[in-house]
């Protein structure tokens, strides 16, 4: 790993010579209103280009888990079948990247890549990825108030799984990191200098500060829920209180960075041509595992809630994948309607435990 | 390197229906190979209790048990028709065509019960699965003690895979038990529950190194288990196979978790010891 250093005024150059090599590029800008987005960068829109900002609600995981995906077409003339398999692999770059979403890309190649069978849709667009991550430093743009990356030990600095990352340091200046050997050939433009041993303490007490921003919520105590739920600790009653705060919208699903759950549809596009399409899914939704003859195994909205939380945070799973499936961003908590995004859950996790223990 | 990791795990191959026999009302047997010789080849080295994913395009894709025995020639499903991909299949004509992809997961070890009594317990359709294990036993008839079949269906009309049961029937090197819930007039044989052929007079269900198969509808599941621990089986003895709504087969869609399984990849084969451990209600 290789850092080096940039002047404020040359950190958009990255977005250019990204775009010089031929990749498209995606970027974080302010919306209409509050609100933010990643959007494709164009000579127009490039001058816009945020670097300090609150973290857009829809996660940049649709740039490689694409939200509708087409997976076959299928043309069907005179008794014969032909299926066309459909990869869309843009070679393409996410420029301010968060360190969580950073932790959700992992979590979603640990699990697309993982284990006996590969997805390759995944893969092939994965493979052109290019990741520039930004720390979050600045207390007023960029840590939210729902954030705990701190307590899912994903940020504020992603220790790995970036190509380049970029740190504020203040004073004009900002340190990058290279985390692969696509990040250290970008260090050849003359815009990158050679840092100093006062960069790297200057790193250090900018992280410090950083981490001292985020609110001590409840959810320091997102180890202990990780213990509870692994041990099956949590009451059926807890789960029934969070099941009954649930409208069963699947927002949180929408989310998250690090969901991967999907479903598959036929639709006919033309007189012989059909094309197979899969799209995400959420297990809060009634219709998740409901089976042919209308048996649903999980019937009760408080079993599907049960359902997200244990496959996010029990040790089971973490050791599946090696990786969590919550990263810390907080989304659930900014777009739940019923307060049950993972830091009220924690919380209530927490609460009931506290009762138990006193009886 | 496992061919499965360079390629497309969602891509189904053509296949040809090449003729279709009822079996009972709404369930009918589809006889079908890969266009593609070199497919049927490959394909042909599944494990009995694996599934396949059967595609009819522009209406969708559903798992469906072999009930066929690897040792057997023939590739074919048995399938009910409950809604729109299933009604599909039901409509095809031999010669038409339509996809299918695996097989996919565990299947039943049937290697590691070399040397055992096998007991085998189906319910209504859950022969299908079943039936897979039945026929290959008898085909390595040599690696195993005791075979005993037991077989439960609603009423005579709802037997299936006749011709299989009139051999084993009269076979020989195993025992065969077969019960209806509902006789008609011209049922002459036992009439009640399938638990309920382990008290039939001349009955003796070997418990000691034995492995239990049991697969059916959930109600005659929880009797069949409580019968068969009444008699001294292990949780650890009893083997079957879970069900669950699955879009892709392959661990990705998330459809089919049961507590800490991926019934797809890690089932749909597991011991009601295991069953019990999964963290969910089946
Ligand atoms: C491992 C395994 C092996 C199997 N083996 C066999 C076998 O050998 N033979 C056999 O006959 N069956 C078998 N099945 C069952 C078979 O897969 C189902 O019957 C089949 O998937 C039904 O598909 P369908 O398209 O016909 O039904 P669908 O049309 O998909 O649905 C039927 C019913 O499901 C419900 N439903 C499904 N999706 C939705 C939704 N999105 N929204 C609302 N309601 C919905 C509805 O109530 C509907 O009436 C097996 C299943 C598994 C998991
Ligand atoms: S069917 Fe998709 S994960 Fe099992």
């Amino acid at each position: 790993m290789r850092a080096c250093i940039l002047h404020r005024d040359d950190v958009l150059k990255i977005v250019d010579l990204l775009r010089q090599q031929g990749y498209e590029v995606v970027a974080p800008f302010f919306g209409r209103g509050r609100d933010t987005r990643f959007d494709n960068v164009t000579d127009e829109n490039r001058g816009q280009i945020q670097i300090h900002l609150p973290n857009p609600y829809h996660p940049p995981k649709r740039f490689v888990m694409l939200q509708i995906e087409r997976l076959f077409n299928i043309q069907q003339n005179n008794g014969q079948i032909q299926i066309e398999p459909t990869y869309r692999e843009p070679k393409r770059a996410i420029f301010g990247i968060r360190s969580c979403d950073i932790a959700g890309i992992w979590h979603l190649d640990r699990f697309f890549l993982g284990r006996e069978f590969r997805d390759i849709y995944y893969e092939k667009r994965r493979k052109n990825l290019f990741l520039v991550n930004v720390v979050c430093t600045d207390p007023e743009r960029d840590i939210g108030e729902e954030c705990f990356c701190v307590c899912a030990d994903t940020g504020p600095a992603a220790r790995d799984h970036f190509d380049l990352q970029l740190m504020d340091l203040g004073d004009g200046e900002f340190m990058v990191v290279a985390g692969t050997p696509a990040g250290e050939a970008m260090f050849t433009d003359p815009i990158f200098r050679k840092g100093t041993d006062a960069h790297i303490a200057k790193r250090r007490a900018v992280l410090d500060v950083a981490r001292k921003s985020f609110k001590p919520s409840t959810t320091s105590w997102f180890s202990a829920a990780v213990r509870y739920v692994s041990q099956g600790k949590v009451a059926e009653k807890t789960w029934e209180e969070i099941g009954n705060r649930c409208l069963e919208c699947g927002g949180c699903s929408y989310v998250c960075p690090a969901c991967t759950c999907f479903t598959v549809s036929d639709r006919r596009v033309g007189p012989d041509e059909v094309e197979r399409v899969r799209m995400w899914d959420a297990c809060a939704l009634g219709g998740f595992t409901r089976m042919a003859g209308g048996h649903n195994p999980r019937k009760a909205v408080h079993d599907r809630r049960n359902r997200r939380f244990f496959r996010k945070l029990s040790h089971y799973f973490i050791q599946r994948e090696l990786s969590m499936a919550c990263v810390g961003c907080g989304r659930c908590a900014a777009v739940c309607h019923g307060d049950i995004g993972m830091p009220s859950v924690v919380e209530m996790i927490r609460r009931a435990a506290a009762e138990t223990e006193k009886t | 390197m496992n061919p499965a990791a360079t390629e497309n795990a969602y891509l189904p191959k053509i296949a040809v229906l090449d003729r279709v026999v009822d079996e009972i009302a709404e369930v009918k047997t589809f006889y079908w190979r890969f266009e593609d010789p070199a497919e049927q080849a490959a394909f042909k080295k599944f494990r009995p209790g694996q599934f396949a994913q059967v595609s009819l395009f522009g209406t969708g894709e559903f798992p469906a048990s072999l009930p066929p025995s690897p040792t057997e020639a023939e590739t074919f499903f048995t399938i009910r028709t409950v809604g729109s991909c299933t009604a599909a299949l039901h409509a095809l004509k031999p010669g038409d065509k339509f996809a299918v992809r695996g097989p996919y997961g565990n299947g039943f070890p049937m290697e590691d019960y070399y040397g055992k009594d096998l007991v085998f317990v189906a319910g209504g359709i859950g022969l299908i699965p079943l039936r897979s294990c039945i026929i290959y036993a008898l085909a390595h008839r040599d690696k195993y003690k005791k075979i005993q079949i037991y077989y439960g269906a609603k009423s005579p009309k709802d037997l299936m895979y006749l011709q299989n049961l009139h051999e084993w029937e009269k076979g020989a090197g195993v025992e065969f038990n077969l019960t209806v819930d509902r006789a008609d007039a011209t049922w002459k044989g036992h009439v009640g529950v399938v638990g309920s052929l382990f008290k039939k007079p001349g009955v003796q269900v070997p418990v000691e190194n034995t492995v239990a198969f049991v697969c059916g509808p959930p109600v005659m599941f929880r009797f069949v288990i409580k019968d068969l621990q009444a008699l001294g089986f292990h949780d650890g003895q009893i083997v079957s196979t879970l069900e669950r709504y699955m879009k892709c087969g392959v661990g990705k869609c998330g459809h089919c978790c049961i507590g800490v399984a991926y019934v797809c990849v890690d089932g749909p084969v597991f011991t009601y010891e295991q069953i019990q451990k999964l963290g969910e209600d089946i």
